[in-house]
């Protein structure tokens, strides 16, 4: 059941008026949304206390310039304060947030996780040499019109979560045809602002079920087809050198990820230098190695330190100069690891991290998978 | 100055030197840019077999990563190491040298009067093949080739400032300039008429003479933005992903100060800013860490452009760099990666100087 | 981005002063009880060298309408030599400040020993009148820095 907030002409409009009006009656402190820049030409994550600047904020950005878990964590990073905050986000926003909380890196206890039907964005480079096109496109999308898949960034036209996760409140609006948007509490918190609101959770939801169900259906279809490209494409040794092959080592992937939270990544650490003596050993042996060094090192080993909290939300792909699919090939990892732990990155169901946690008996199939592997072969699925 | 006439093109000819100097033993390992044929894909090699060499592409035209940064640790392995290194990356070395992150005790530094590199975005949509066939042509003629870095059409400092080994390509063929006795030493041997020549001024006179137009426009262009205003127009999109200091061959911190916890701010710090202003940006300290990092290495940018490369918002950092490097380095008449010698302004100091500001 | 030009407003200016000389200073301006505004505000630094430009730049983000570094003179620091290089590094900050077209009247150095109370409410009131002529800091109000 869900609360109805009437939209007339403008959907984003009708959220802008919902957040002024959550500051205005003091049901929260501040209100954390995405602000377009003075340049016109990308978003910024803003946290306002003053209603008037809501005004100038944009519900729904049709960029995802800073991933908006970065912006909670560094909000909270230093532990929780007496403010209440809501923040407006994305779905992959939220999932990434719940893991970061998780993680100990963001601490929601007076945060308000809002999200909305999230219809994907528009990939940071294109909106960047074109913001106006950008904005065309990104109505279209909202209004459930057909855009070709090039336009849209890849991690969005394959993610299945783009409704209903584990937000405090959330923003239904498909299937609606932008008359109303269904407020959908999801804790406690968010139906405590509906009640401060006196706003009435009576409202059916079946035509947006179905809108969303159908969605997924689509999305889950084309997920699987990039899930089955990428997987050729990354298969053996070959084939990640093949994608990889244009990686510089800047690491902007690890630098946009919400979950790699480290301040000094392993990999730029003194521990992961190798001493200059063996790094030209190691050239000698191979008659000659690629520099800056250790590239698939990086990103498998980043794969195993943050794969199970994936929320393939795609920054490492918009933040990669080169153009390296890094997302889709995180993604099909992370796809494969979360469900060796049954585990769904997240997800705000009490389930502990994977890799925090054990059980004394499980994956029981480990050691044959790998004592019955022949020499050089795969090992059993 | 003795100079070695190179009978085919540059390329090859260096190609030619540097197999001769693995296989001679005169070096342990090459760096060097390589281009594999099958894919056109691009990388900087290390490498210490002969036959290798096949794949180096000495003069190409790209810049994955600023060698002077990818050769940093490299060079204080004691080895021997012929380096071709393009004049920033050349400055690049020298500048972290100076900061103990490299060394020039056991190293053959080669570069060139250098035409400029492409953007990665355009070695990546494969637009390479294309590309490099007219910008040898253009480049031979003095000429600027269309599509160079914002920060490579600017360039003045196209001539290597100090390398052993440094080639020139003019309309008249391609020469070899030995400039120090290491240069003599290792190319003992190495086949190849002697004479003595130096660079074609002419050459380098018209060269000079479009970067330096280029360079005026690029300055001018940024002057549009000015201000507070301009300041928030230029860095507002920052997604403070600080990948252009992660790419900068002078910002060596392993750990850089904007990444440490003095950047954490505790609760109280929210409050007061947003009972202040209403509204506050999230992560904070966007700008706060451009204008930061101008101070901390500005005077020592050697405008090789990666920083705007790997920009995920195009935000033109380099030339911003560029420009306001040249006038903080200006100050102490100093030239990033002229002379390891010369030392850097912020370590040392004089009595008497800058009378005006305190 | 709001700028305001009021004359009637008390600046606030973020002073980092070093323990040695400039902070002593300003105790001895108190304790002579020399009139100096409450726009200042200190900040006791060890010395003048300690202070990271970046400190600067972040009052001078922050909202502060003006930012004093004080330090002993020439040849009389504490460490010797620190405050030589405080004085390359403001010039450094300074020429960044003019080279983006940004305020840099809003950044003063300014070299005050210990026994120069009355320098230090002299500096303080010149200062802040400067400031208070050039209006609050727009930086006070813009939310996206």
């Amino acid at each position: 059941m869900a609360a109805v907030l009437p939209v007339g002409s403008d959907l984003s409009g009708a959220m802008n008026r919902f957040l002024k009006t959550i500051l205005e009656k003091d049901i929260v402190d501040a209100v954390l949304m995405p602000m377009k820049v003075p340049s016109g030409d990308s978003f910024a994550w803003i946290i306002m206390s003053d209603s008037s600047i809501v005004d100038d904020a944009e519900a729904m950005a049709p960029v995802m310039p800073v991933q908006g878990a970065r912006a909670l964590r560094s909000l909270t990073r230093k532990g929780e304060g007496s403010i209440r905050v809501l923040a407006l986000m994305r779905p992959c926003e939220i999932r990434a947030a719940i893991e970061l909380s998780k993680l100990g890196q963001v601490k929601t206890e007076n945060l308000i996780l809002a999200a909305y039907d999230c219809p994907g964005a528009v990939p940071m480079d294109s909106f960047v040499s074109d913001p106006s096109s950008g904005e065309d496109l990104f109505r279209k999308m909202l209004a459930g019109e057909d855009v070709s898949a090039g336009e849209v960034k890849p991690s969005c036209t394959s993610c299945v979560e783009f409704s209903m996760t584990d937000a405090d409140l959330h923003f239904g609006h498909f299937g609606l045809g932008g008359t109303e948007v269904l407020l959908i509490p999801g804790s406690p918190k968010g139906m405590e602002i509906l009640e401060a609101l006196e706003l009435p959770a009576d409202r059916e939801t079946s035509i947006w079920d179905e809108a969303v169900r159908k969605r997924r259906e689509k999305q889950v279809a084309s997920r699987d087809a990039a899930f089955e490209e990428t997987g050729e494409n990354i298969r053996g040794v070959q084939g990640m050198l093949n994608v990889f092959a244009d990686c510089i080592s800047c690491r902007n992937c690890r630098a946009a990820c919400p979950i790699c939270y480290c301040r000094l990544c392993h990999f730029e650490s003194e521990t992961a230098k190798q001493d200059p003596n063996s790094r030209l050993d190691s050239a000698v042996t191979r008659g000659g190695i690629s520099l800056p060094a250790d590239r698939m090192l990086f990103h498998t080993g980043r794969m195993t330190h943050m794969s199970l909290s994936c929320v393939s939300c795609g920054q490492c792909s918009d933040a990669c100069p080169a153009d390296i699919p890094v997302a889709q090939v995180f993604s099909f990892v992370a796809d494969r690891t979360q469900k060796a732990f049954e585990y769904s990155a997240g997800r705000n169901d009490g389930d502990p991290l994977p890799l925090r946690s054990f059980m004394k008996s499980e994956l029981s199939g480990i050691h044959e998978m790998v004592s019955d592997a022949e020499p050089g072969g795969h090992a059993h699925e | 100055m003795n100079s070695i006439v190179m009978k085919q093109d540059a390329s090859t000819a260096i190609r030619e030197l540097l197999a001769y100097l693995l296989s001679s033993s005169r070096v342990d390992a090459v760096l060097t840019m390589r281009q594999v044929p099958e894919t056109g894909s691009c990388d900087l090699g290390l490498i210490t077999d002969p036959s290798g060499m096949v794949e180096a592409e000495p003069f190409l035209p790209v810049m994955t990563a600023n060698a002077g940064q990818a050769l940093s640790s490299i060079s204080m392995s004691g080895k021997r190491i012929a380096a071709v290194l393009k004049p920033c990356e050349l400055r690049g070395f020298t500048e972290r040298v100076k900061r103990e992150q490299g060394s020039f005790d056991n190293l053959l530094t080669i570069s060139s009067i250098c035409g400029g590199v492409f953007p990665l975005e355009k070695v990546i949509s494969g637009d390479l093949e294309k590309l490099v066939p007219r910008y040898i042509e253009k480049t031979a003629r003095a000429e600027a080739p269309r599509g160079l870095r914002e920060t490579c059409k600017a360039c003045e400092e196209f001539v290597p400032m100090n390398a052993d080994i440094s080639v020139s390509v003019t309309e008249h063929g391609s020469l070899m300039h030995l400039h120090s006795d290491r240069a003599e030493e290792y190319t003992e041997g190495f086949e190849g008429e002697r004479i003595e020549a130096r660079a074609d001024q002419s050459h380098i006179d018209r060269m000079m003479k479009s970067r330096s137009a280029a360079k005026g426009k690029l300055f001018q262009s940024l002057e549009k933005s000015s201000g507070l205003d301009g300041l928030v127009d230029l860095f507002g999109k920052c997604v403070g992903c600080h990948g252009c200091s992660r790419v900068c061959p002078i910002c060596y911190c392993q750990h850089c100060d904007f990444e440490s916890i003095n950047f954490d701010y505790n609760q109280p710090y929210f409050q007061e800013s947003l009972e202040a202003r209403g509204a506050l940006r999230l992560p904070p300290d966007t700008i706060l860490f451009q204008l930061g990092r101008l101070t901390h290495m500005s005077f020592s940018c050697v405008g090789c452009g990666m920083c705007s490369d790997v920009c995920p918002v195009s935000i033109p950092v380099a030339g911003i760099f560029k420009k306001t490097g040249e006038r903080t380095a200006g100050l102490f008449d100093y030239v990033p990666g002229r002379d390891s010698e010369e030392p850097i302004p912020v370590m040392v100091f004089k009595e008497e100087e800058l009378g005006d500001i305190g | 981005m709001i700028s305001d030009k009021h004359d009637d407003f008390t600046p606030r200016i973020t002073s980092f002063l070093c323990k040695w000389c400039s902070y002593t200073g300003a105790d001895l301006a108190g304790t002579n009880r020399l009139q100096y505004p409450t726009s200042i505000i200190p900040i006791q630094v060890m010395c003048s060298s300690r202070v990271d430009p970046v400190f600067l730049i972040k009052a001078f983000l922050s909202g502060s309408d003006g930012v004093l570094m004080g330090g002993c003179h020439p040849g009389d620091c504490h460490y010797e030599t620190g405050n030589y290089h405080t004085r390359r590094r403001f010039a450094i900050l300074k020429e960044i400040f003019d080279s983006l077209g940004l305020e840099s009247d809003r950044l003063k150095l300014s070299w005050i020993s210990a026994s120069e109370g009355p320098k230090f409410a002299q500096v303080s009131n010149e200062y802040t009148e400067q400031i208070r002529k050039m209006g609050k800091n727009p930086t006070r109000k813009s939310v996206f820095l």
